[in-house]
């Protein structure tokens, strides 16, 4: 049974943007191959947002590939598993990416077969699948074997996907493929190669969901990708719609936010989450290891990372393990000339290195060894003071959020925290297109991320200083309301003592003084319990 | 960009410095019109400025303790001098042109701190500290070729850039005398003092000499709207301020000459006329003293607009492109503080 898919392009757009040399063509035409083992797996203990992982796993232990090595009970959380069989050499810090260079907790694997090529990490085919098998799955064991997989966000925000896909009222699932970034083409790969997977991996969140509408959002320069994802998608007899929307190419549009606007035409409410309009976005790679935990089983130690860059000799995409360390990489005859510096990510929002004994985590989407800059190649290369900002408002001009980064590099530089909040630099994304096109050469980014890492310190000292001042005011009001107990107390008896002394005055014999008062100490008695009563209500 | 600077590392632009050199480029058109209506006064007047602008801004270097070249390469003196070069009159002399653009750079720019943070247009600076201090020679424009064939040739300006006159002992205001005897004042200013006198604006426009009398600053002003058109095209600058700028002086000349068609002159006869199309295109877009949000940039231009046909009309001066650019400076923070742009998922979120 075949179905017709909608191929909807649209030329909605979002505020500024820009287009850069693409620089995907050296990269997206090869089939993604796989590479010799290393001999070592460097796995860090944190690969998504949220604490670190405990290792549940002790040195000498021996694992298999697939195993559950790592783990917390504090969410957000994602498993680590051992990508590779070997044995567990050490638990210590290491060099994870930290840009201070700081090392974080790792786990040490030495693998059994080092140098072999191992083609199990290769998908296995999917071409007779059908939507039908959508049928057998049931959504709480499915999310369960998310969780279980330990799968992230795999564009680059490390989310962890369980969570995620527990959002409830969604009833659209925007399966993001724009892949803005120059360089990077693993999810343009991932798509020509692994479509069906990928539909499958929606239909499955889709179904976690509850949701109606499945629309995979990418840019108009992926067409085999688009042309492999409507061919698969007409032969998968899907039970919901299928939708394909094709946006003009603007970096950033695989931003969440700036897919969520070019595709509905909405922008999500400041403050919220996609969910509030009923809308969750999952990357494309993503949704294939959601494919491969639910239906294979198979939990998440591996991913497609494009190698790429003039020093590449062959690039492409290739299936890596997690804990690869880059120098394995360099031994590999791979590359032409001295690798001295490499980009993880892409060059607009990637993190440049120069240690290579960085492994491949969760989150490298993409490794760029570039050396040379170029009209097609415009890297930063040199080391050089900036000039003033003249304020010609380039920045303002493609920033996807509509910022005034004019304005806030002024604040940023002069340590102005209250007008940096107001001016809204909590919701910059960081994506560089201002400084891309900033003719002064200002790096407004390395500000801006300066100035909301002081925000981020003002608002906990903020929130530390609330909490002070909260528990120093309830303790006046205690202490007040006290001391006017103690003078209430005070004021009755000495009334009643000078009645008393009134009364004995007129009273010379007493008794009915003596009535009187133990009339008085019936009714204080019974005035005391009230007051009691009083006080536990309050 | 050492290790530790975070990315993007990509980066694409057309640098500072040529951005500077494309707003010079784009005055050579205006620039040569005026050259040839007026003569060798008007690049005497650019080199004058241009090399006092630099060398001031070298000056400020060495008592910094800095870098002596490192600024000029960004260009800016450069322009800030010859936007001043090109408003002055041609055979102002000499000293006048130096004090100028020495106080542009010095005072308008040096004491804020350089480039970027000067509030006010630093040109503008210099070309009102000479009108206010020197209003006799700065109003004392020579007649343009088109009036009076009778030009200094380049001896006899330089001659009286130098000395204030000729070998001959001829002066700038012997060259302003016209062969019947009169003494030609600017087309602005020729209307100004003819309307405090009670002439109405047809009376002015039938003199016989009239044409030929606005050709000159119809033509500079086509040239540097042509200029202007350059930078628009070429991206160097936005369309905010001169459309806003052009706009606000039609619709507020357009109201007033409505009022008073006999008194005031058409919108049409002030784009034409003065420093306009320099004023909207080059003088009123310095960014760095310009507002800088896109509402804000609209506002402040229709401000400029509407300020320049006030103080034409009214005002004590036959020009105010200066002034008018200067006042909006000093508004511009707060034109920007109002204008502040909504910034993604605000809108939906105020409701």
């Amino acid at each position: 049974m075949t179905s017709q898919i909608k191929v909807l392009r649209i030329d909605r757009r979002f505020h500024g943007g820009i287009h850069p040399p693409e620089n995907k063509a050296q990269s997206n035409h090869q089939a993604p191959r796989t590479l010799p083992l290393a001999k070592e797996f460097i796995m860090p203990l944190r690969q998504h947002i949220g604490q670190p992982c405990s290792p549940l796993v002790k040195v000498g232990d021996k694992v298999s590939r697939g195993q559950c090595i790592a783990s917390s009970d504090i969410e957000p959380k994602a498993k680590i598993h051992a990508p590779v069989n070997g044995t567990i050499q050490s638990i210590e810090p290491a060099f994870c990416g930290h840009p201070s260079g700081e090392p974080e907790l790792a786990i040490k694997i030495h693998c059994d077969t080092p140098d072999e090529i191992d083609n199990s990490l290769l998908p296995s085919d999917a071409t007779n699948l059908t939507a039908q098998i959508i049928d057998r799955v049931d959504p709480v064991q499915a999310l369960q074997s998310i969780e279980e997989a330990g799968i992230v966000g795999l564009g680059g925000a490390t989310f962890p996907t369980h969570i995620k896909l527990s959002a409830r009222g969604i009833d659209t699932l925007i399966i993001n493929a724009m892949e803005c970034e120059p360089f990077i083409t693993c999810d343009d790969v991932l798509m020509r190669h692994y479509a069906k997977q990928i539909w499958l991996g929606a239909l499955i969140a889709a179904k976690i969901l509850g949701a109606k509408n499945v629309i995979l959002a990418t840019e108009d320069n992926k067409p085999e990708a688009i042309d492999a994802m409507q061919r698969a998608a007409e032969t998968l007899s899907s039970p919901l719609e299928l939708k394909i929307i094709v946006a003009p190419t603007r970096y950033p549009s695989g931003g969440e936010k700036q897919t969520i606007e070019l595709v509905t035409g909405k922008q999500v409410p400041k403050g919220k989450l996609p969910a509030s309009l009923g809308i969750v976005v999952q990357n494309v790679g993503t949704l294939f290891a959601v494919y491969e935990a639910v239906i294979e089983h198979k939990p998440l130690t591996r991913r497609l990372v494009t190698l790429t860059g003039d020093k590449v000799n062959q690039p492409g995409n290739y299936w890596l393990p997690f804990g690869t360390p880059i120098k394995h990489l360099l031994g590999l005859h791979l590359f032409n000339g001295d690798i001295t510096q490499f980009v993880v990510g892409g060059p607009l929002m990637g993190t440049r290195y120069t240690n290579t004994d960085l492994p491949v985590q969760k989150n490298t989407n993409c490794l760029i060894f570039a050396s040379r800059a170029s009209q097609s190649h415009p890297w930063v290369i040199e080391s050089k003071p900036h000039q003033a900002c003249i304020r010609c408002g380039e920045c303002e001009n493609v920033c996807p959020v509509n910022l005034l980064p004019q304005n806030l590099y002024w604040y940023a530089r002069h340590d102005q925290w209250q007008q940096l909040d107001e001016y809204n630099l909590m919701d910059c994304i960081e994506c560089g297109a201002c400084a891309y096109v900033c003719p002064s050469e200002i790096p407004l980014v390395h500000y801006f991320r300066y100035g909301k890492s002081n925000l981020r310190l003002q608002a906990r000292k903020k929130a530390k200083s609330d909490r002070a001042k909260a528990r120093f005011e309830a303790k006046e009001a205690r202490l007040a309301r006290e001391k006017a107990e103690r003078a209430l107390k005070h004021q009755k008896a000495a009334e009643a003592r000078r009645k008393a002394a009134q009364d004995a005055a007129q009273d010379p014999d007493g008794k009915k003084a003596a009535i009187q008062a133990a009339l008085e100490r019936v009714k204080a008695k019974k005035s005391n319990t009230t007051d009691h009563q009083s006080e536990d209500l309050s | 960009v050492s290790a530790l600077q975070s990315s993007p590392y990509f980066h694409q632009a057309l640098p500072t410095s040529k951005v500077m050199l494309w707003v010079i480029l784009a005055m050579m058109p205006g620039l040569a019109v005026q050259f040839y209506y007026f003569g060798w006064g008007v690049i005497f007047n650019l080199l004058l400025s241009g090399a006092t602008a630099i060398a001031c801004e070298v000056l400020v270097q060495h008592l910094r303790e800095r870098p002596l070249f490192d600024p000029i390469k960004d260009n800016s003196a450069l322009v800030s001098g010859i936007i001043l070069g090109a408003a002055l009159p041609p055979l102002l002399p000499f000293w006048m042109v130096i004090l100028g653009s020495a106080f542009a750079i010095l005072f308008g720019k040096a004491v804020y701190g350089g480039l970027g943070n000067n509030p006010f247009n630093p040109a503008m600076i210099g070309y009102v500290l000479l009108l206010i201090s020197f209003p006799v020679e700065m109003t004392a424009w020579l007649p343009s070729r088109a009036v009076e064939m009778n030009q200094p040739d380049f001896w006899q300006s330089l001659q009286i850039l130098l000395t204030g006159s000729t070998r001959e002992g001829l002066t700038v205001l012997d060259f302003r005398q016209l062969a019947d005897g009169f003494t030609q004042a600017t087309p602005l200013d020729h209307f100004k003092t003819a309307r405090s006198l009670g002439y109405m604006v047809n009376e002015i426009q039938a003199e016989s000499n009239y044409l030929a009398n606005i050709q000159a600053p119809m033509m500079v002003n086509l040239a540097y709207l042509l200029g202007g058109l350059i930078l628009l095209a070429r991206g160097i600058i936005r369309w905010h301020i001169p459309v806003a700028f052009l706009a606000g002086m039609v619709l507020t000349a357009g109201l007033i000459n409505s009022f008073d068609e006999a008194r005031f002159i058409s919108p049409w006869l002030h784009l034409a006329l003065g420093a306009t199309m320099l004023g909207a295109f080059f003088i009123a877009t310095d960014p760095v003293s310009a507002a800088t949000t896109p509402k804000g940039r609209l506002i402040y231009g229709v401000m400029i607009g509407a300020l320049v046909v006030i103080i034409r009309n009214f005002g004590g001066y036959p020009d105010a492109v200066a002034f008018a650019v200067l006042l909006l400076n000093i508004a511009a923070p707060t034109i920007d503080y109002y204008c502040k742009p909504v910034v993604y998922g605000e809108k939906s979120h105020d409701r």
